[in-house]
Formats: structure tokens, sequence, C-alpha cells
């Protein structure tokens, strides 16, 4: 990777981005914090890219929806993005958590008392909020894989801007890092992975998610077959301001047959039935910039 | 940060509010509170100022709208006309406290939570401003007049807050234990 030349710091996907939201987060005063959000909500909406991705995956998600209906829907995952990442670096830069309301208690209790788990989720509510308030909270370890910044300079202001006591990996080196948390999950630590979309060439699996062909990353599940641990898809669901509901739905389990597609195939089944199920009823905080189906895509 | 895990009643502890008026509200809801239903299966409240939704929305809000007349009334346009294209300016003119002083502010102190700073300057913009349309005969003096209102009653709201503070401290810490 080499750096990137200077206007791309301001591209969307660019470090000034991000050094404006941790400037921000330092200095808004909370009283005017929804006129901010609700203002630079509106400016990004004039990212095409993203904008255009989101209403072809509101397309699906609502089948027959109109397109000025899914503007303004946009707006909302736009503006429930932000507060996303607001109280992210918030919780990074000065240590204010939110509301935490907890769904699925056994089924959360059963991962931390588990001897190794996989952490399951998707691209939504706060991923990263909820994986630090794990490393704070539990007496498990817990591994975050998800894949790196585009940007080099952007990745570097991510690595030097990271919580403390969480271990980030980032999904580029397939083999060597598959190795690596084979044996981190065998030690008992929980591996938590966003296992909804496809980044990158990594080797995937196919799905269908609202009735739709679709393919989902391969790893989690090959690696809950090989360290013999289920697989508990979690979903971190922003219910208001500074508010959160962690959701812990019952665990996958990967029985071993003779045959290892149906294998994952069914997991993948499970899978995308729970995946279905919150983000039909939380669309407005899946954070899926690009058109997720192939035919959305054209 | 303190944190009280399963008391649903807690989202109304007074220092979860940052203003007088907010935090005396509270307070008189937490005495009412009994053993509120816990819908959450696991519930966990962080005690912090800024943690309210209500308060917070509604001091926006109000902040907005009074920045949206008193821009509405220097453009020279026609009320409606002017009050619409106010809506962005005010969100913009809102941010200026932010990233004018903001740095300056940066420079001098060094990195860091400059949140007060730029909230009492902020504040204090919007006082002036309201200060100049107050005395003036246009339409936003009402607005003005309002802005001052609540400031005044928020003041009186914190002598009272004041004077029940032990009153307070102790239902706060019935309702942590």
């Amino acid at each position: 990777m080499t750096r990137s030349a200077w206007w791309r710091r301001f591209s969307v996907r660019g470090v000034f981005w991000r050094q404006l939201l941790r400037f921000a987060i330092l200095h808004v005063p909370p009283w005017i914090e929804p006129i901010v959000m609700a203002f630079w909500s509106a400016f990004f909406l004039l990212w095409g890219p993203g904008r255009r991705g989101v209403m072809r995956n509101l397309k699906v998600i609502k089948p027959g929806s109109f397109g000025i209906a899914n503007f303004f829907r946009c707006y909302r995952v736009f503006w429930n993005y932000a507060w996303t990442i607001a109280d992210n670096v918030r919780f990074k830069e000065l240590r204010t958590i939110p509301d935490w309301e907890f769904a699925g208690l056994d089924h959360f209790q059963a991962m931390q008392a588990s001897n190794g788990a996989i952490l399951l989720t998707a691209h939504m509510g706060s991923y990263d909020l909820g994986a630090h308030l794990f490393s704070e909270t539990s007496t498990r370890r817990i591994v975050m894989v998800r894949a790196p910044e585009e940007d080099l300079e952007t990745r570097e202001f991510e690595e030097h801007h990271g919580a403390e006591g969480l271990r980030i990996e980032f999904n580029t080196r397939a083999t060597e890092l598959a190795l690596d948390l084979l044996e981190t999950v065998r030690e008992g630590a929980i591996v938590a992975i966003q296992g909804d979309r496809v980044m990158g060439s990594i080797s995937t699996l196919p799905a269908t998610l609202f009735g739709k062909a679709a393919t989902v990353p391969a790893g989690p599940f090959a690696l809950a077959m090989a360290a013999r641990v289920p697989i508990y898809p979690v979903f971190v669901v922003r219910i208001g301001r500074r508010r959160y509901r962690l959701v812990t739905s019952r665990p996958i389990e990967i029985t071993r047959s003779r045959n290892r597609d149906d294998d994952f195939a069914r997991a993948v089944a499970q899978w995308m039935t729970e995946l279905e199920d919150v983000v039909r009823n939380c669309w407005f905080q899946w954070f899926t910039f690009e058109p997720y189906w192939p035919e959305a895509a054209s | 940060m303190n944190v009280i895990a399963d008391k649903p009643e807690a989202h109304w502890l007074p220092s979860r509010h940052r203003f007088a008026l907010s935090r005396l509200i509270a307070y008189a809801k937490l005495r009412r509170a009994r053993a509120i239903a816990n819908n959450a299966e696991h519930l966990i409240l962080p005690i912090d100022r800024d943690q309210t939704a209500a308060e917070m929305n509604g001091v926006a809000l109000w902040v907005f709208f009074t920045t949206v007349c008193y821009i509405a009334a220097v453009l020279p346009l026609i009320l409606p006309a002017a009050i619409v294209a106010a809506i962005p300016l005010a969100a913009i003119a809102l941010q200026f406290p932010i990233v004018g002083i903001g740095p300056i502010v940066r420079m001098l102190l060094g990195d860091g939570d400059h949140i007060k700073i730029i909230s009492v300057i902020t504040m204090a913009l919007l006082v002036i401003a309201s200060s100049y349309f107050a005395v003036s005969s246009s339409w936003p003096r009402y607005v003005a007049w309002f802005f001052f209102a609540v400031l005044v009653v928020n003041g009186a709201a914190a002598l009272v807050v004041w004077l029940l503070r032990n009153g307070i401290r102790e239902a706060e810490d019935r309702c942590a234990r």
C-alpha cells in the first residue's frame, strides 16, 4: 500500500472525516449535537455511491417501495450511522458509555461461560462499541476480526486511536489469521466477526437473504467447525440517543457429518434467518453502503 | 464512570440530567417512581449528565428554533422565504463557535475535551444575540423574551435544586442501593 495523494484524505473514506469526528466529539456541546448530526447526515447524502447503495438495498428489503421514500429512509440510515460512529468515538476518547439493554441474556451468559465461541454479527448498530463493552466487562478475551480501512492514513489513525484491551485482527492475511484464530478460540477466547457481507477476496458460502442469492464469509463457519465451538449471533442495535440493545440469539451449532457442504448450508441458513429478522426490523441501521445483492448492483 | 444495573427508575436520577430544570423534573419523577417493570432482561444505566435524550433534544430544538428566528429576522426576504432559508443557515451558524473557536482553544490548551468551554461560549453568543433582539421592536423580540424566560426559570430551578440537594442525594442513594 502506498501513501495516498493529499486530496484523498478528503474522500469519503479519507482520514479527514475521522479527524473531524474526533474533533467534534471533543468540542460539540451535547445540547447542539442533534443539530450537528442532522446537518452532517444531510451533507453525506451528497455521497452518491453510498446513497445509491443504501437505496438499492432498501428496495430489496422493502419490496415495492418508492424511490422517494427510500431517499428519506436513506437519510435515516445515515443519521443512525452518524450517531453510532459518534458514540463509538465518544467511548474511545471520553469513556462515555451508553445505556445498555440486553435481550437473549441466557444466550449471552452461555457465550461468556463457554470455553471459546464465535460471536457473529452484522454491520449494524455499533459493532465496535459492543466489542469494546465486551472487552471491558467480560472475563473472556475477545478478538475482533474486521476488514482493514482502505485508506492507509485512516487505518493508521484508527490504530492510533483504538481502545485499550481489545485485540483487532484484520482479515487480509487469510491463512495465517485462520490458524491464529483457531488457536485463540481453542484457548477459550471469543472471536467477533462480521458475517453479513463479503469484503475483499475472502472465501465465501452461498446464502439467501430476503429471497435473493447472496454470499457470506466462510471464515466464521469454518472456524466454528474446526474449533468445535458454537456461533452466537449477536446484534448491537441502537434504540435511541446513547441507548443500545444487545440482542443475542440462540447459538448455531455446526455438527459435522459426511457432507461438509450440508453442514455449512444448515448453519448459514440459520444465520441468514437471524440476520433477515434483524435487518427487516432495523433496516435503518444496516450500514451496508454498497449494493448487497448482485442484482441490486446492476 | 458509575453505572446502575437493573433499576429502570434510575432513568430519572437527577445526576443523569444536565440542566437544573431538567434535574428538578427528574427528581420529582424519581420520588414518584416505585419499582418500574424492567422490560429488558438486563439493564445498564451509566450516570452521566448528558445521558437523557428528551432533555438534550429539547434544548437542541429550542436553541435551533431561536437561531432560525434571529437569522430569518435579518434576511432581506419575505418572512416565509426567510424562515425556509434560515433553517440550513441556522444549522451552519450554530457550528461556527465549534469550528471557529474550537481550534483556538485547542491550540491554547492542547488536545482534549473542550466541550465545557465551547458550551459557555456558544451560550454566551446566544445571550448576546437574544439581548440584541429583546430590545428591538421586530417580531423576534418575543423569541428573545422566551429565551430569557427559559434562562430565568432554569436559574430558579437551580436555586431549588441547591436547596433540595440533601433530599436529592438521599433519593439517588436509595435508587442506587
